[in-house]
């Protein structure tokens, strides 16, 4: 019996208080950083500089070294969808005593993070009825049809790429080195959904109209019932619960990098500083010797250099 | 552990891997090892910079910091915190992906994992966790946080001052996390409780009280200006009037005042009064030197932003006194960063200034048009493109020239090309070295940043390997014998660098370049000296 207040709670409470902690922390954090002033323009600058006009700037250098919004939006675009900075790594060989292009850590990066986008995207069709168009397609292009069900190719590459990414902070002396108890936690939860996702669709199969129902129940606020639960298996509710925790860890953990990258300075501003100078809102006033103090201090000198007509000449 | 050959001898990297927790645990005295530690600042640098001082010794177990030093620090931490949006940003957002580790040649050349740009911005944010979020309130240690003790002050004044600001790991950061930027604002934060290094606060001290780094007072600028022309007149047999504190001059120059001081900057020196001669002599140039802006280059963005608002502020404040139209600056590294990225926005530039626009050619310098500042390879390669100097490259046929992308033009700036049409143009041999070690990948020459101090010399040598080893591969392959760098502090610490590795290359600037092939029109008898008095090539055959 009381087992039906745990899933009752875990279907109709848990998604409401992981949604308030994440939608509040979120905003919270990002108010945080807006309202915070920028002082300078400090745009890493990895491309060729506009400047004279026979002086060629190709479209790499136009994203690594903006100088228009429309480049510098460009350069954003770049590196939160395709990880430009990642892909530009190298790893030093100490024995050959060179730096070697990697880009292991972008390849799984990049798979990582477009498998768990597309994973979330099939997702919202529990949570809309009827499923839009587009949900259908991506669902439909994800599946691989040859098995029953069709196995979502996502769901299998998240994982992999996640444990090729937990392999790398446990296995590399250097990345274990700096990997803190934080960065296992989040990799764990993560992990931890993805699996019992994939054992709950491929082997503990539970009844979809049902879960259906309980996600429909949490966004149209119609709370399910004792009946509606109870049709539902447990792992569904192992992997509810965790994602409702994931999700009310967020706002508290490194995760969100996927919000502050677009606030990052050196990223997001253009490379025009000399052209547009750039207004620090706290500036502090000038606190210094002024040419009339210095004369001051230095009168004899500066007198000789006046008499000489402003101009040294060599003694020959 | 691997080693590293130079001629016949070895040196050590010795790699450590240890774990999160010793990433925690503070290192302290008992652990400095010399060559790796600064001293610590000057009482009248402290006393004239309004520093707070006492007498301290960084390898006594005792510190003597002063009283409410945690207070202060933390206060001064919350208020750069509220003041920097980067700087909050940074602390919130690594992830610890691991892309920027082996991307410091400080991490490359030492082998110790403090060293990693992730690990030394984990110094200041274990603090920020510990003492600005509510995680690492409740789970301390296990949340990446610790206590700021004493000894978390020693460990940050040993690491905070093995970072020279290159900027290469934020090339590489997915998520663009500026280094430079945090030790920046940690080295603020020590500042405001007086433990800082010597070196750099000597020359921000005598550049705030004389206009230059060296203390230089304005007999002592004109003097060094005189010498400079006489050793123009003993190779081209010319005598050049330097023009200082003219006003009404066109164009104000400002440069790294070791410039006129220093070897090999001499040569650099002896290539702008060279060009600025024969512009003047063929259109009519008129430009002028300053005493009181005698530095372009800023030791305060080392500091602090008030530091280096403090430095920079006397270019405008002269270039309206004067009355130019705008400002011509020369070869410099952290110069740049702070003439491009900083100086217009700490100093709103004066409203008397004008456009920037050459006055030989016409051309206007369209991306600086509000700071009014031009860099020395730009106002070159436009000089060149409209062919409005000659120039005969085999004169500097001697040298097989490969460039160095300075840090901060680099990566601070875009100043990519500009130096190396120049540098084409001007000779017949030109080499590139490996692409992991160029343009934006450019690994520093490991004195940077206020590094710069004999002191700290196993740490400039090791920390300038990479690039030793880059150049050490085109020298070999392509017999390249000269390294041309647009920066003051490449050319005074790569020369030692090169002895260490045993490199037998020169290091010069791309100015000195173009003086050894700049044909003068009152030149009268043909030249058989390069600047630094090496027979030309042509007159040995």
């Amino acid at each position: 019996m009381s087992l039906v207040y745990l899933k009752l709670f875990i279907a109709d409470v848990l998604p409401y208080i992981a949604g308030i902690i994440f939608i509040v922390g979120t905003i919270n954090r990002i108010i945080n950083w807006a309202k915070s002033p920028v002082p300078l323009k400090i745009p890493t600058t990895c491309g060729q500089q506009k400047s004279l006009p026979f002086i060629r700037r190709t479209w790499e250098d136009r994203l690594d070294s903006p100088y228009t919004m429309c480049e510098t939006i460009g350069r954003m675009i770049v590196e939160v969808f395709l990880f430009r900075s990642l892909f530009r790594n190298t790893r030093y060989w100490l024995d050959k005593q060179k730096g070697v292009d990697t880009r292991w850590l972008w390849l799984f990066a990049l798979l990582f993070h477009y498998s768990m986008l597309i994973i979330v995207l099939r997702h919202l069709r529990f949570f809309a009825n009827p499923v839009p168009g587009f949900l259908s397609i991506i669902n439909a292009l994800d599946g691989q049809p040859a098995y029953v069900p069709a196995l979502y190719i996502t769901g299998i590459l998240a994982l992999v790429a996640l444990f090729w990414l937990w392999a790398r902070r446990i296995l590399c002396s250097r990345e274990r080195n700096i990997s803190y108890p934080a960065d296992h936690l989040i990799l764990a939860l993560v992990a931890a959904i993805l699996i019992t996702g994939n054992l709950m669709r491929y082997f503990f199969k539970v009844d979809l109209y049902a879960v259906k129902e309980v996600a429909l129940g949490i966004v149209s606020f119609h709370p399910v019932s004792a009946a509606v639960v109870n049709q539902i298996g447990w792992i569904f509710f192992l992997h509810l619960s965790l994602v409702c925790i994931t999700i009310a860890y967020l706002p508290f953990s490194k995760v969100m990098h996927f919000a502050g990258v677009f606030f990052s300075p050196t990223r997001n501003m253009p490379n025009d500083n000399r052209a547009h100078v750039h207004i620090n809102p706290w500036n502090p006033p000038y606190h210094g010797i002024s040419w009339q103090e210095y004369y001051e201090m230095y009168k004899d000198q500066l007198d000789e250099i006046a008499e000489n007509g402003y101009k040294v000449k060599p003694e020959v | 552990m691997v080693d590293i050959e130079k001629n016949g001898e070895f040196v050590k990297v010795e790699q450590k891997f240890t774990s999160w927790r010793d990433l925690l645990k503070p290192v302290t005295e008992k652990d400095f090892k010399p060559g790796f530690y600064h001293y610590p600042i000057l009482k009248r640098d402290a006393e004239q910079l309004g520093i707070p001082y006492r007498d301290w010794d960084p390898l006594e177990p005792d510190w003597k910091l002063p009283e409410g030093w945690k207070e202060t620090f933390l206060n001064k931490f919350k208020e750069l915190l509220e003041k920097n949006r980067q700087f909050k940003l940074f602390m919130d957002i690594c992830v610890r992906c691991g892309a920027c580790a082996d991307k410091c040649h400080y991490y490359i050349g030492t082998g110790d994992p403090k060293n990693m740009p992730v690990a030394r911005a984990e110094l200041l944010r274990s603090i920020y966790r510990r003492y600005f979020t509510k995680v690492g309130k409740i789970f301390g240690e296990w949340a990446g946080a610790r206590e700021l003790t004493e000894d978390v002050i020693k460990e940050l004044y040993y690491y905070l001052y093995q970072c020279s600001l290159c900027r290469r790991c934020s090339a590489f950061c997915p998520y663009g996390i500026d280094t430079a930027d945090i030790v920046w604002r940690g080295r603020e934060m020590l500042q405001s409780i007086g433990t800082v290094q010597r070196f750099s606060y000597i020359s921000i001290a005598a550049c705030a009280r004389t206009g230059n780094h060296l203390g230089l007072l304005p007999g002592g600028v004109a003097g060094a200006l005189q010498s400079v022309a006489e050793d123009v007149y003993d190779i081209t047999g010319i005598e050049i009037e330097v023009p200082i504190n003219k006003k009404g001059a066109d164009i104000l120059f400002v440069t790294p005042s070791a410039d006129y001081f220093a070897t090999p900057h001499w040569y650099v020196c002896m290539g702008y009064l060279m060009l600025f001669h024969e512009l003047e002599e063929r259109y009519g140039f008129s430009y002028t030197w300053s005493t009181y802006a005698s530095e372009g280059g800023n030791f305060g963005t080392f500091a602090s932003y008030e530091l280096a608002q403090k430095l920079s502020h006397k270019i405008y404040e002269e270039a309206e006194r004067l009355g130019v139209k705008w400002i011509l600056g020369g070869e410099c590294g952290h110069m740049w960063r702070d003439k491009h990225q900083f100086m217009a926005t700490m100093n709103p530039p004066p409203k008397t200034l004008e456009d920037p626009v050459s006055p030989i050619t016409g051309t206007y310098f369209e991306n600086a048009a509000e700071a009014k500042i031009v860099h020395i390879a730009e106002f070159v390669a436009d000089l060149i493109e409209h062919k409005k100097i000659n120039l005969d490259k085999s004169r500097n046929d001697h040298w097989k020239v490969t460039f160095h992308d300075s840090c901060n033009p680099a990566r601070g700036m875009g100043l990519y090309e500009e130096p190396r049409y120049v540098i084409k143009n001007v000779c017949n041999y030109f080499y590139e070295m490996p692409e992991h070690s160029i343009r934006e990948k450019t690994y520093c020459c490991g004195s940077g940043g206020g590094l710069l101090a004999d002191e700290v010399m196993e740490l400039r040598m090791r920390g300038g390997m990479p690039r030793a080893m880059a150049l050490k591969h085109v020298h070999k392959r392509y017999g390249v014998n000269y390294l041309c760098t647009i920066c003051a502090i490449d050319k005074a610490a790569f020369p030692t660098l090169f002895e260490f590795w045993k490199l037998p290359v020169e290091v010069g600037g791309m100015m000195e370049l173009v003086g050894n092939a700049l044909i003068m029109s009152d030149e009268e008898q043909e030249r058989e000296l390069d600047l630094r008095g090496n027979p030309l090539k042509k007159n040995e055959e």
